[in-house]
């Protein structure tokens, strides 16, 4: 494939092919090339071509069935144009819908709709300017309530809150330990802070203890002065592996060497532990010995949005050198009003087990999922409980060929290919809710059934029958 | 009948060899390059084989000293 590539770029340099894409000026055609890198190499040979599984137009509320907007090109996926039919009741594989908040049920979002007529739906103000209102304070306290911790604040965008606070946490002459499969914002907010920064192996503990121990012995990289601060930055939930961190271990290591903890909590946080408090709740361990806790209302409360908690001081000092805090305007009152609803119905303060019963219903539907898919021989990544299954297609032909035969069964599902996976492990992310019923996640077994016979995608060699052998008798003597 | 299972079954076929080759993602006239250049190949390897096949094995026989 890379052979053809060449060939039709050298075919597009001489003139042969119409370049569709950006392009220097005439004048400029002498100067240091700005279109040639190799990520644009790829990107105009090969994402362009199974470009149509990405950016699908929706047309309806992202819960456990959608709309998607039709959609033709004529020319191999430089252009597209809308047909003008919707497919309806596609079952939605791919949004972080993990509690089913996604809905417009009337009666529940009642108190939502009172907000807005009271507030309106602008701020036009930052935090700490004019933007505080009663709503984000009585927010505040109730996601402190919710994580068991001292206090928190809230952010008006999830990726903001980890880029915009990381560099009000460390500075230079801090260390940065991060995992080697950290999402992007952290990187990002790691790399603005203009701390050192050492990547350990995924959730690998002798990597990370070697770096502890190599951090301390010798100091800063020229100095050989202490290091201000050393921050181990981890996530809940890897989007990408579905694996969960090793939080026991990560503290023990932490409490040793006498590091702080970053915990993003963005996929985790009411989605695994047994009434839905994250990470620390399913490994049963006090919230208060992370230093930071930080999470997104995005996955699974329905709204937008991130949150920092933590201790008083920590977050007291975070409401006034926080980037975010003094330059981004405020989080808009209906928004802050569905996490309110949303975190009370979670935690059953608003009187009804259904908060409860989401968190059950997704654990169970989880499960399920997974363990039918493993029987079923596809390699799946992740742990057992974490409702992120990753689905592995190994091959960038089968990525674009899995997508679109599942829309044609109208099934939508999110396939990720080279940058954000090696590009040898291209793989398709499922992500369970809890308002999928038995019969969508039957019906999304029985399309991968077929299809993973259709397009070879059974690479298990672990498989193990899912009926039962039937003996006559027992295999063990039973004393009666 | 029998003829149209087969030609589904070749199709089928085809169509494996298309995905894991990654042509799939091609448009129809780099398939068709690439497949032209596969069977040249193959065919030449083809005629090579049986221009020079016999005198090979006739050179390994008499190694062995099975026939002189």
């Amino acid at each position: 494939m890379d052979i053809t590539k060449k060939k039709r770029d050298f075919l597009r340099a001489v003139g042969f092919e119409k370049c569709h894409q950006a392009q220097e000026r005439e004048e400029q055609k002498d100067f240091v090339p700005l279109y040639q890198d190799f990520e644009n190499f790829y990107k105009r040979n090969l994402y362009t071509r199974v470009r149509d599984n990405w950016n699908r137009p929706i047309c309806s509320l992202p819960g456990p069935v959608f709309d998607v907007m039709e959609r033709v090109s004529d020319d191999y996926n430089w252009t597209f144009r809308l047909t003008g039919r919707t497919i309806e009741n596609v079952i939605n594989m791919g949004s972080y819908n993990y509690l089913g908040f996604a809905e417009n049920n009337v009666d529940f979002l009642k108190t939502v709709a009172e907000e807005t007529r009271q507030y309106g739906v602008g701020v036009c103000s930052t935090r700490q300017e004019l933007g505080n209102l009663s709503t984000h304070e009585k927010l505040e306290r109730l996601v402190a309530e919710f994580l068991g911790v001292e206090s928190a604040m809230a952010f008006g965008m999830g990726f903001a809150t980890n880029s915009m606070n990381i560099p009000a946490l460390v500075g230079k002459g801090c260390l940065i330990l991060s995992d080697e499969l950290n999402h992007t914002s952290l990187i990002l907010g790691a790399r603005l802070s203009g701390a050192t920064i050492r990547v350990f192996k995924h959730n690998n503990m002798q990597s990370l203890e070697k770096m502890l121990k190599d951090a301390i012995c010798s100091g800063q990289p020229r100095t050989h002065r202490a290091w201000k601060k050393i921050l181990i930055m981890v996530e809940g939930i890897y989007s990408m592996e579905g694996s969960l961190v090793r939080l026991p271990e990560i503290l023990a290591l932490k409490k040793k060497y006498k590091a702080y903890l970053y915990l993003d909590e963005a996929h985790s946080i009411g989605a695994v532990g047994p009434t839905g408090r994250g990470v620390t709740e399913y490994f049963g361990v006090d919230p208060n010995e992370v230093d930071v806790l930080m999470g997104t209302f995005t996955k699974s409360f329905g709204a937008a949005g991130g949150y920092i908690a933590g201790k008083k001081e920590l977050v007291d000092y975070l409401r006034s050198h926080s980037h975010s805090a003094v330059y981004a305007t405020a989080m808009s009152p209906p928004v802050v009003e569905q996490i309110i609803r949303a975190i009370k119905c979670i935690m059953g303060v608003d009187g009804t087990t259904e908060g409860q019963r989401r968190v059950r219903q997704l654990a169970e539907n989880t499960r399920y999922l997974r363990s039918r898919l493993k029987e079923m021989g596809f390699i799946i990544y992740g742990n057992q409980d974490s409702p992120v299954v990753p689905l592995l297609l190994y091959l960038p032909g089968k990525v674009g060929a899995f997508s679109r035969a599942m829309l044609k069964r109208k099934i939508g599902v999110v396939v990720v290919g080279f940058p954000a996976t090696p590009i040898t492990e291209a793989r398709a992310r499922f992500c369970v809710s809890a308002a999928h019923t038995r019969e969508m996640l039957d019906k999304v077994l029985q399309s991968l059934d077929e299809l993973g016979d259709d397009i070879k995608l059974k690479f298990s060699r672990h498989r193990s029958s899912y009926r039962p052998e039937l003996y006559d008798e027992t295999d063990f003597e039973l004393d009666s | 009948m029998a003829l149209a299972d087969a030609w589904k079954q070749l199709s089928w076929f085809y169509y494996q060899y298309v995905l894991v080759t990654a042509l799939y993602m091609l448009e129809p006239w780099e398939r068709t390059i690439f497949n032209s250049l596969l069977i040249t190949v193959a065919a030449m390897a083809v005629y090579t084989g049986y221009v020079f096949m016999p005198q090979h094995i006739m050179a390994i026989l008499h190694y062995f000293e099975v026939v002189q």
